[in-house]
């Protein structure tokens, strides 16, 4: 198994700085995400590591090996870096069947047909694929593909494991059971694995550690809670999450809602003039009688196991939503009290 | 409403009675013809034709070319197309534009260059060898079986290589990176993944490539027949070049095999390619997977070159260096050069006619299949009444069919025995084109026309405009670069076309072609060259308009 080390990485395509100064150790065995929004540069980072793109600069190390590194002039090609990669679009070779796709990395590395085919099976029943060997691709389903694409990536036992929205053309129920089913396979193997997503809850629920992007810059490292519960700026607070932005005030050292001041927090790190405060919608608690905020019910909405509301604080609009399913215990036009917990504080731009 | 749908039928019926009429009747009668003699079903043709060893060796060198220039364009082709479309080649765009120039250049035009590049007695290549080496005798004779393979590979070959690139650019790169990651080296994964997946496109492109160098008649007519090396379609404009009622049944004989050849491929490529469908789902971020030449970088620009050297750059010069030539029988030099030999035929009467008669048929013919195709794509794309993509079928077919043949069927057909005689017209040079160059228009317009939602028709029918005034003020202003560049699909290859027209004209409808032909044939090397370089010049604008108007989609 192997560590990756990616040190001061800059990719550019013309004028367009893809990717900004990438900085990451990967631990053997941990599995880490990258998130962002699309065209963050997620899928030229990871391509970077499997040596499909060559780095303007930086240095990237898998194991003992520097694969990549613009000063030194080094560049180790795909074929020669001991990973496996899977595909968005499952890349599984039409022309061949299962078991020859799984196959195909040990017959490169010529390992004896016997004990090729034993791994090819341990694979395919890994994955829960042991009766598929003999078909071919197009007579699977798409959640079955992705798993022989996964196979076919684990069979030689590389260092290490690169998946590019893996779940992505699968459909919301099969993509639970697949996260499942990858994370499994990693503990079993004790791989170590670079997952790109756009998905929030897929990499909060299946990584150790999360590195968030945005426009080619990493915005944080951390791992799921601490991305979720200290978001090191406003963007990755509203990507992570639902979230509240409003406006406030620094008014000596305590912070205000603007134009409210039946509430205030302390001014632990030293903001100054206008700053947004941020806090969850599922922070809020919301009373009948008495709390932090006074506000007024505009709209509800329905959600089965919950309920999404509305309230107007002093023109501040704030989402709230409450567990459970009872949607008339504060009906529109109602006055009501909240209470903030884990609230943030960021400047305002 | 009824309006609508009375407009609309009565509009489809025409076209449908019109395709009919002018494409699968004739060829119905040319099959009928061959089959029968004196009123009974008869295979005598075929047995007196194939009985003699002349017709028998033309089947077998047609078959035997075809092969060979089918399997070298391949060769070729594949790695050109590759290294183009896949790798970090540099000048890739341009190498790209070159080797598929050759595909717009008329194929007798690239026949006459290569006479006179590699003709035994004066041949410029020839010449230089000789001086160079000192050598007795020319090492090149274009007039054999390989230099006539030599003159079709070079000039079909880029119908393999459309179409693989085409294949190529298609297909998911993930697939060939997933081979990378997997170990394999970039030329292991060409040969596990790339080509493997490609095989059903080569297989194609290299079918077509079959199909139009036995059906063509121009090259060999110029390069086989001096040499004696006589190919079904030389044979087939020789029988009916005799004008007796044998010389047309012989030659009913061989078109109908030629046609059975070339459609049993056809049918044949289709039925597998739809079998063997390898496309995938390929994710939102697959990108091209550029492969890095490094030292290779130098050979394989050097390799390409010299392909398109060859394949485009020397013949081509060599047109236009000859038309400008002074004098033939002195050395080459600059003080031989002039625009003296132009003179004469930009002043001829009877030259300029030629080219006028070729402007004006194509033009016509171009316009009405416009019309026609317009109304046949339309049907295919935009309705769901029974049978609807049949005419779009029978565009299909006659454009499969070989030139010749068709020429042969509207001969027979169209000379009074069915009622209408348009023999000698220009009418029947202008069906000619229609049926054979139809379906590339009907093809360009469809496309556009299936990328028009049907909301927006029906936005203009809530509105009360009836069905032609839809076409008119909602989908013709919308799908227009696609309909000027389907007008060109046809006035193109009409306007420099031969086989068809070298045995439909008459003494008042002689083509730019036939006209091109007919000089070559007398030797008029110098005569020919001129023309052919206002055939190219005229060929080359139509193409930069096409290219302008549809955005580098379309082209010739
Ligand atoms: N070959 C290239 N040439 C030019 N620009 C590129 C190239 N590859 C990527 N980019 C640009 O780099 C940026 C990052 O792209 P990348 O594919 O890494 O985004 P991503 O985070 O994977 O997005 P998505 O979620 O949509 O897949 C984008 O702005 C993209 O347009
Ligand atoms: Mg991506």
């Amino acid at each position: 198994m192997a560590e990756v080390r990616i040190e001061h990485v800059f990719k550019r395509f013309g004028a367009v700085t893809a990717v900004d100064d990438f900085n990451l150790v990967v631990k053997d065995g941990e599995f880490v995400s990258i998130l962002g929004p699309s065209g963050c540069g997620k899928t030229t980072t990871l391509r970077m590591i499997a040596g499909f793109e060559r780095a303007t600069e930086g240095t990237i190390s898998i194991g003992e090996h520097v694969v990549s590194s613009s000063e030194a002039g080094t560049f180790v090609p795909p074929e020669d870096r001991d990973i496996g990669m899977v595909f968005q679009s499952y890349a599984v070779w039409p022309h061949m069947t299962v078991a020859e796709n799984v196959g195909y990395p040990l017959k490169i590395k010529k390992v004896p047909k016997e004990e090729r085919e034993r791994r090819v099976q341990a694979m395919l029943d890994l994955v829960h694929l042991g009766e598929y060997g003999k078909r071919y691709p197009n007579q699977l389903s798409g959640g079955q593909q992705q798993r022989v694409s996964l196979a076919r990536a684990l069979v030689a036992e590389p260092g290490l494991l690169l998946l590019d929205e893996p779940l992505s053309n699968l459909d919301a129920k099969l993509r639970e059971s697949m996260r499942f089913e990858i994370l499994e396979i990693q503990k079993k193997t004790g791989i170590t694995v670079v997952y790109v997503t756009h998905d929030q809850s897929e990499a909060m629920a299946m990584s150790d550690r999360v590195v968030v992007m945005s426009m080619g810059v990493v915005q944080q490292i951390g791992a799921p809670h601490e991305i979720y519960t200290s978001p090191a700026n406003k963007m990755v607070a509203d990507f992570i999450g639902l979230i509240n932005f409003l406006d406030g005030e620094v008014k000596g050292d305590r912070i205000f809602l603007v134009g409210n001041d039946s509430h205030s927090w302390a001014n632990k790190n030293g903001l100054e003039g206008e700053v947004t405060v941020a806090v969850r919608p599922e922070s809020i608690t919301m009373s009948a009688d008495g709390g932090e905020f006074r506000g007024v019910v505009t709209h509800r909405f329905y959600l089965g196991d919950s309920v999404d509301f509305r309230v107007d604080v002093n023109g501040h609009i704030v989402r709230v939503i409450k567990k459970g399913s009872d949607i008339e215990a504060f009906p529109d036009g109602s006055t009501v009290y909240l209470d903030f917990d884990q609230v943030m504080f960021f400047k305002r731009n | 409403m009824r309006s609508r749908i009375n407009s609309k039928t009565i509009v489809i019926s025409v076209s449908v009675l019109l395709l009919l009429y002018f494409v699968v009747f004739p060829m119905i009668i040319l099959l009928y013809d061959s089959i029968m003699l004196d009123g009974h079903v008869n295979f005598q043709n075929y047995a007196n034709v194939y009985s003699q060893d002349v017709n028998w060796k033309a089947l077998t060198n047609t078959v035997q070319l075809s092969l060979v220039v089918m399997i070298v364009s391949v060769i070729i082709t594949f790695p050109l197309a590759w290294l183009v479309g896949r790798t970090d080649l540099p000048g890739k765009k341009g190498f790209r534009t070159l080797l598929v120039s050759s595909y717009m250049i008329p194929p007798y035009v690239g026949a006459i260059a290569w006479v006179q590049l590699l003709n035994p007695s004066v041949g410029y290549i020839n010449s230089i060898l000789r001086w160079l080496f000192g050598l007795e005798t020319a090492p090149f004779d274009i007039y054999t079986f390989w230099g006539l393979a030599w003159v079709l590979t070079l000039f079909y070959s880029p119908f393999a290589f459309i179409t693989i690139s085409r294949a190529m650019e298609k297909m998911d790169p993930t697939l060939e990176e997933a081979a990378r990651v997997a170990g394999a080296s970039p030329l292991r994964t060409v040969l596990d993944v790339t080509l493997p997946l490609m095989a059903p496109s080569i297989l194609a492109g290299g079918l077509l490539v079959f199909i139009a160098a036995g059906s063509c008649f121009g090259i060999p007519s110029i390069v086989g027949m001096p040499g004696n090396v006589e190919v079904m379609t030389t044979r087939i404009v020789t029988y009916i070049y005799m004008g007796d009622d044998a010389g047309v049944r012989d030659s009913t004989a061989l078109a109908a095999s030629l046609m059975f050849i070339a459609n049993a491929l056809l049918f044949g490529m289709t039925w597998m390619m739809g079998r063997k469908d390898y496309t995938t789902i390929s994710g939102k971020s697959t990108r091209p997977n550029i492969v890095e030449l490094g030292k290779w970088k130098i050979p394989a620009v050097l390799g390409v070159s010299l392909y398109g050297a060859i394949a485009v750059v020397i013949p081509l010069g060599s047109i236009v260096m000859t038309s400008f030539i002074k004098s033939m029988s002195k050395d080459i030099g600059f003080d031989n050069f002039s625009f003296e030999p132009w003179i004469p035929v930009v002043t001829s009467a009877q030259y300029m006619e030629s080219v006028w008669n070729s402007v004006v048929y194509g033009v016509v013919a171009a316009t009405i299949g416009t019309a026609l195709a317009l109304f046949v794509a339309y049907l295919a794309v935009k309705t769901n009444i029974k049978g609807r993509s049949l005419p779009d079928l029978l565009t299909v077919i006659g454009g499969s069919t070989p030139s010749i043949v068709i020429a042969l069927a509207l001969i027979i057909t169209f000379s009074g025995n069915f009622g209408l005689n348009l023999y000698s017209t220009m009418w029947i040079i202008i069906v000619s084109y229609l049926v054979k160059y139809l379906t590339m228009s009907v093809r360009t317009i469809a496309a556009a026309l299936s990328q028009v939602h049907i909301s927006l028709e029906e936005a203009a029918q809530n509105a009360g405009a009836n069905w032609l005034r839809v076409c008119k003020d909602i989908i013709i202003p919308l799908i227009a670069p696609s309909v000027v560049a389907g007008w060109f699909l046809i006035f193109m290859p009409s306007f420099y076309e031969l086989t068809m027209s070298l045995l439909l004209y008459g003494s008042d409808s002689k083509t730019i072609g036939v006209l091109l032909y007919e000089l070559q044939t007398y030797a008029d090397t110098q005569n020919a060259s001129v023309l052919s370089v206002i055939i190219l010049a005229i060929v080359l604008i139509g193409n930069l308009i096409l290219n302008k108007v549809s955005k580098g989609n379309v082209g010739i």
